[in-house]
C-alpha cells in the first residue's frame, strides 16, 4: 500500500507543479521522454515538431532487459512529460525515475486500454538462449491491438495538452488524424487475416507477445512457455509445445526482432516447420528497416504472417 | 488506477519496518529486515544482528580476521580470511525472490555453512550470474562456488586455473570467463608478480583470447551490461558477445589529476554506472557508454571507504578521514551533503589498520566505528545518526543482507501448480510450499495405498466447471483460462491406479500394467514463485515392461501421512520428470463421487 501512496503523491505534486507554472514557453519545445520505440513513434505522431523526443529503449531492443544509463536519468530529470507503457513492461523505469528526481508527470499509456489478464501470471524472454521470467499479472503487450493503440494516442494527447495548453489544439488535431489512420490499419489487418483459411491461423513465437493480436484478429499464437509459471522453458515445455504444434497444426514458426532465434529455430526443426521470418513484437526496426513506425510494424507483421501461412 | 502498478518504489518499500525476524501473521505483510554482519579487526569472529532489533544477535567463530561480502542477493555472507587461508560461508537467513511488482522475503536464523574453502591466500570475491568466485592469490586459481547449491548449504566448486599466482580475479562474462594475468618476469623473494592485463578464458582457465593490456589491474565491479576494472592506463570495460568477452579501454582523460589511478570500483544496481576511487583524495563516476566517461569528484580529505545505494542509483556515500560522511550525487558528479559522523581516523599507516567501513541498509548508512566499539546507523537522507549498536571488540569489516518483501502465510495465489489442497489437516504454510529442508521426511509407498481415479474425465464432461468458476471468483484469471490450464494439468489416459503392498497397477484406457516399486528418495523443487514442493520418488523393482521406471508423487505433504489425493508424474527418466510442471495427472479415491470431489476442490 505504501507504494501506491508514494506514486500517488508524486503524481499529485507533479500535477501541481505543471498547473502552478506558466504555460509552456513558446520558443521551447515540450521535452518528452518515451520509454521505448513504439511509444516514441506514437508520441511523434501526436507531438509533431512541437516536442523534443527522447526514446530510452531504441529499435530492436528489449525493454524487459534494458540497462538504463545516467544519460537516461538526466533526460528524465529535464522532461516535461514521461510516457510509459505500464503493466510492469519497463522494469527499469520506476527506479530510474526515482534516481532522476524528475518532477514530470508519468503518463501510463495502457490506462483505459482493454487489458488482457495473463493467466500464466508472467511470460518469458529469451536472452542468449536463456529464459528470463517476468512475472506480471497483466499482459503488457497491449499495443499489438490497434484498438489499444488508439487509447495510447488519446492518452498521449491528453498528457501533451496538460503540459502545453497552447499546443493542445494541434495535439488534438494530430491525434484525430492519426486515429483515422489506425482505423484504416485495423480494417486492413482484419481483411488480410480473414482471407486466411481458419484452420491455418496458428503460429509459433518465442515469447507470447501477441495475445492481443490473437484476441482482436483471430490468429492463435503458441509459445514455448508452459501453462505453469514454475519453471523456465524446460525440455518438457518444449516437448509439450511440439505436441501442441502438431495437435493444432501450426502453420509457421516466427522469430522476433528483439531476441535471437536459436530457440525458435530448434522448435521449428523439431516440429518439421519452416521459419516464417521475424515478427516485430516489442520494438520497431531502425529507420532503414521494414518496421520503423507503428503503422509499418503492424503491416509488416501481417504481411509476414500471411506470406508464411499462405506459402503452401 | 493502472498507473499505480508501475512498479516497486524503493523509497516507499523502505518505509515499513517491523521489529523482529518473526514471521508476519497477516495474509501478506510487507516486511523489511536488514541483518548486519560485522567482522572483528583482530579476533576470528563475525557478529550478526538484526538492524531494527539488535538483541536478535548471533556470533560465528572463524579462524582469522574477516573481510565480508554479501552475495547472492544477500542470501549468503562470504567471510574471507586471507591471512589464514580460509573462506567461510554463512547463510544469512534472509532470502528475497523478486516477482516483478513485488518481492517475497523468507526469514530464518543465520547459519554457518559447515564446509569451508581452503587454499593459499584467498582474497577477491566476485558474485555474478549465480557464481561466487574466489581468487587464491598464492594458489594461482579461482574456486567457483555455485550460488544455488550454497543456498541449500552445499559448497560445490569448480576450478579456474591461472598461468601464475597473483593478486587478481576471475569473472564470468556471458558464456565465457575472464581472468587477470600476471607478468611472467621473475620476482625477488616473496614479492608478488605485477599484473599486466585481462584475458578471456574458458571455465577451467584455458586461454580463449588475447591479453588486453591493463597494467596493475585491480578493483573489479559489474553494472548493467559491463564489467569494469581499474588500471594504470584507464578503466578497462568488458561486455559479452556471442564470440566471447569484448574489452575496451577507457583512458583517463587529460583533465583528471595526473599520475593517479582507480583501484577500487563499485557498480550501481539500477543504472549502468560505476563509482571508483581516484587517488587518495578523489572519486570518479564512470559511465561506460556515454561521454563524458569520467567525472572527477574531489574530496576535502583522504577517503576511508565508499558505498553506492542499491535502492537509489543517484546516490553514493563516502567517509573521509576527518570523520565526515558525504552524500555523492552520482548524476551530477558532486558531493551533495556532508556531516560529521565520527572521530577522525587518519589514513596514515597500514591499509589494514582499524578504520570505519560503511555499507547500505535500506534508509540507513551503517558504519563500523572500531575505536568506539559501535556500529552507527546514519540516516541516508540527512546524514544524522539515528542509533548505535554496541559490538564487542573492534568492529571492522561489515556486510548487510536483507531488504523488503511480502511474507506469505498462506500462498493461495502462488499456487500455480494448480494444486487443489484437498487436505483435512496440516500446516497451511507447508501446503503453500514454505518449509525448511529439515521438515522434509522420507515417505513409504503405503502413504498412497488405495484405489484411485483420475479426475480428467470429470474435467472433460464439465463436472468440474463449478470449480473453475469458484477459482475465477477468487483470483484474477478467467474461467476459460483456468480450465485450459487444468486441461493440460490433468490430462492423462491412465484413468485408474491401484496401489497395494508395494505394487502399483496402471489402467491405461482400461488396460492394466503393473509393477512393484521401491523408494528412491525425495527431491525438493523450488518453484519460480519461491515456494517449494517435494516429489517422493519410487523406482520400478520388477514387473511389466510397459510400467514406468519411475513414479513421482506430489501431494503437498512433506512427511509421512496418508494422501487424500495426489499428483503423479511417471516416466523412464528420473531427472527429466522433475522438470515436468505442466502436466500433473491427479487422482482422488475411487470411492469418492464426482460431487464430493467438486466440493473438496472448492473447499481448498
Amino acid at each position: 500500500m505504501k507504494k501506491m501512496k508514494f506514486l500517488l503523491s508524486s503524481l499529485t505534486i507533479a500535477a501541481l507543479c505543471t498547473t502552478a507554472m506558466p504555460s509552456h514557453a513558446k520558443d521551447k519545445k515540450l521535452a518528452v521522454v518515451s520509454s521505448f520505440s513504439i511509444i516514441g513513434d506514437l508520441a511523434k505522431a501526436v507531438g509533431g515538431d512541437r516536442i523534443e523526443l527522447r526514446t530510452l529503449v531504441g529499435p530492436n531492443s528489449d525493454a524487459h532487459v534494458y540497462e538504463p544509463r545516467p544519460a537516461d536519468a538526466l533526460a528524465l530529470a529535464r522532461a516535461d512529460v514521461i510516457l510509459v507503457n505500464g503493466l510492469l513492461f519497463e522494469g527499469f523505469m520506476d527506479r530510474l525515475i526515482e534516481a532522476s528526481e524528475s518532477k514530470a508527470p508519468i503518463t501510463v499509456l495502457t490506462d483505459g486500454a482493454e487489458i488482457l489478464n495473463d493467466p500464466k501470471g508472467g511470460h518469458y524472454h529469451y536472452v542468449d538462449g536463456k529464459a528470463i521470467f517476468h512475472a506480471t499479472p497483466n499482459d503488457p503487450h497491449a499495443w499489438q491491438s490497434v484498438g489499444n493503440a488508439k487509447v495510447y494516442v488519446g492518452n498521449i494527447a491528453k498528457a501533451f495538452c496538460a503540459a502545453d495548453k497552447d499546443g493542445c489544439p494541434i495535439y488534438e488535431k494530430n491525434a484525430a488524424a492519426y486515429d483515422e489512420k489506425l482505423t484504416g490499419l485495423a480494417a486492413e489487418i482484419k481483411t488480410a487475416i480473414d482471407a486466411l483459411p481458419k484452420e491455418r491461423r496458428v503460429a509459433v513465437v518465442a515469447h507470447n507477445a501477441f495475445r492481443y493480436f490473437e484476441r482482436d484478429y483471430g490468429v492463435t499464437f503458441l509459445a514455448p512457455q508452459g501453462v505453469s509459471t514454475e519453471s523456465e522453458a524446460s525440455a518438457a515445455d518444449v516437448a509439450s509445445l511440439i505436441r501442441e504444434i502438431r495437435e493444432k497444426k501450426a502453420a509457421a514458426v516466427f522469430s522476433e526482432n528483439i531476441s535471437d532465434a536459436r530457440l525458435v529455430k530448434q522448435i521449428a526443426s523439431e516440429a518439421g516447420l519452416e521459419l516464417g521470418g521475424a515478427l516485430y513484437s516489442d520494438a520497431l526496426s531502425p529507420p532503414e528497416g521494414p518496421a520503423a513506425s507503428y503503422l509499418d510494424m503492424m503491416r509488416y507483421n501481417v504481411k509476414t504472417l500471411v506470406e508464411a501461412i499462405d506459402r503452401d | 488506477m493502472k498507473h499505480l502498478t508501475l512498479g516497486v518504489s524503493a523509497l516507499a518499500l523502505a518505509a515499513s519496518l517491523i521489529g523482529s525476524a518473526a514471521f508476519a501473521h497477516d495474509d501478506e505483510e510487507n516486511v523489511t529486515l536488514y541483518r548486519v554482519f560485522v567482522g572483528d579487526h583482530k579476533a576470528g569472529k563475525v557478529t550478526a544482528f538484526d538492524l531494527s532489533k539488535p538483541e536478535n544477535r548471533w556470533t560465528f567463530e572463524t579462524k582469522g580476521q574477516n573481510k565480508l561480502y554479501s552475495v547472492n542477493e544477500g542470501a549468503a555472507i562470504v567471510s574471507v580470511q586471507s591471512d589464514d587461508d580460509v573462506v567461510n560461508f554463512i547463510n544469512s537467513g534472509i532470502s528475497l525472490h523478486a516477482h516483478g511488482d513485488h518481492s517475497d522475503i523468507e526469514i530464518s536464523d543465520p547459519k554457518a555453512v559447515e564446509k569451508p574453502l581452503t587454499g593459499p591466500r584467498p582474497f577477491h570475491v566476485i558474485d555474478h550470474d549465480g557464481k561466487i568466485v574466489v581468487n587464491f592469490d598464492k594458489g594461482g586459481y579461482n574456486d567457483i562456488v555455485d550460488a544455488h547449491e550454497l543456498s541449500h548449504g552445499e559448497i560445490e566448486t569448480t576450478r579456474l586455473k591461472q598461468a601464475r599466482a597473483h593478486h587478481g580475479f576471475a569473472a564470468p562474462v556471458g558464456n565465457g570467463w575472464v581472468t587477470t594475468v600476471a607478468s611472467d618476469a621473475p620476482v625477488e623473494g616473496g614479492a608478488a608478480p605485477t599484473r599486466v592485463g585481462l584475458q578471456a578464458v574458458k571455465a577451467d582457465g584455458t586461454p580463449a583470447g588475447d591479453v588486453a593490456t591493463c597494467t596493475g589491474i585491480h578493483g573489479e565491479a559489474f553494472s548493467g551490461a559491463f564489467l569494469a576494472a581499474g588500471c594504470k592506463e584507464g578503466i578497462l570495460t568488458v561486455t559479452k558477445s556471442l564470440e566471447g568477452p569484448v574489452t575496451k579501454l577507457l583512458p583517463y582523460p587529460a583533465d583528471l589529476p595526473k599520475d593517479q589511478t582507480t583501484g577500487t570500483l563499485l557498480g550501481a544496481k539500477s543504472m549502468q554506472v560505476f563509482l571508483g576511487n581516484y587517488g587518495a583524495k578523489g572519486l570518479v563516476v564512470v559511465d561506460p557508454v556515454d561521454e563524458p566517461n569520467f567525472r572527477y569528484i574531489e574530496l576535502p580529505f583522504r577517503r576511508i571507504d565508499f558505498a553506492l545505494d542499491p535502492a537509489n542509483a543517484r546516490f553514493g556515500y563516502v567517509l573521509t578521514e576527518d570523520g565526515s560522511l558525504h552524500q555523492i550525487d552520482v548524476l551530477d558528479g558532486t558531493l551533495s551533503k556532508s556531516a560529521k559522523v565520527t572521530e577522525p581516523y587518519s589514513m596514515d599507516g597500514h591499509w589494514n589498520d582499524p578504520r570505519p567501513r560503511i555499507a547500505m541498509a535500506g534508509d540507513d548508512v551503517v558504519m563500523t566505528d572500531p575505536n568506539a566499539g559501535l556500529v552507527r546507523r546514519i540516516s541516508k537522507t540527512d546524514l544524522k545518526e539515528v542509533g548505535t549498536i554496541k559490538v564487542e571488540g573492534k568492529p571492522y569489516n561489515l556486510a548487510v543482507a536483507g531488504g523488503s518483501g511480502k511474507v506469505h502465510e498462506h500462498g493461495e495465489e502462488h499456487d500455480h501448480d494448480g494444486h487443489d489442497h484437498a487436505h483435512s489437516q496440516g500446516d497451511p504454510k507447508i501446503y503453500a510450499g514454505y518449509f525448511e529442508d529439515g521438515q522434509v521426511k522420507d515417505r513409504p509407498l503405503s502413504d498412497y495405498a488405495g484405489d484411485w481415479q483420475s479426475v480428467y474425465p470429470y474435467l472433460k464432461d464439465g463436472t468440474l466447471d463449478p470449480v473453475w468458476e469458484h477459482k475465477a471468483e477468487k483470483g484474477t484469471a478467467s474461467v476459460d483460462d483456468i480450465r485450459k490450464e487444468y486441461e493440460v494439468g490433468y490430462k492423462t489416459d491412465v484413468d485408474r491406479i491401484t496401489i497395494e503392498d508395494g505394487v502399483v497397477t496402471f489402467y491405461k484406457n482400461g488396460k492394466p500394467s503393473k509393477a512393484s516399486y521401491a523408494y528412491d528418495g525425495k527431491e525438493i523443487l523450488t518453484y519460480k514463485k519461491g515456494n517449494r514442493g517435494v516429489r517422493f520418488i519410487f523406482k520400478k523393482a520388477d514387473g511389466d515392461a510397459t510400467a514406468p521406471q519411475f513414479i513421482q508423487f506430489s501431494d503437498h505433504g512433506i512427511a509421512p501421512n496418508k494422501a487424500g489425493h495426489y499428483h503423479l508424474y511417471w516416466g523412464n527418466d528420473r531427472a527429466a520428470l522433475l522438470n515436468e510442471v505442466t502436466n500433473w495427472p491427479t487422482y482422488y479415491p475411487s470411492s469418492m463421487k464426482a460431487k464430493q470431489i467438486v466440493s473438496e476442490m472448492k473447499a481448498h
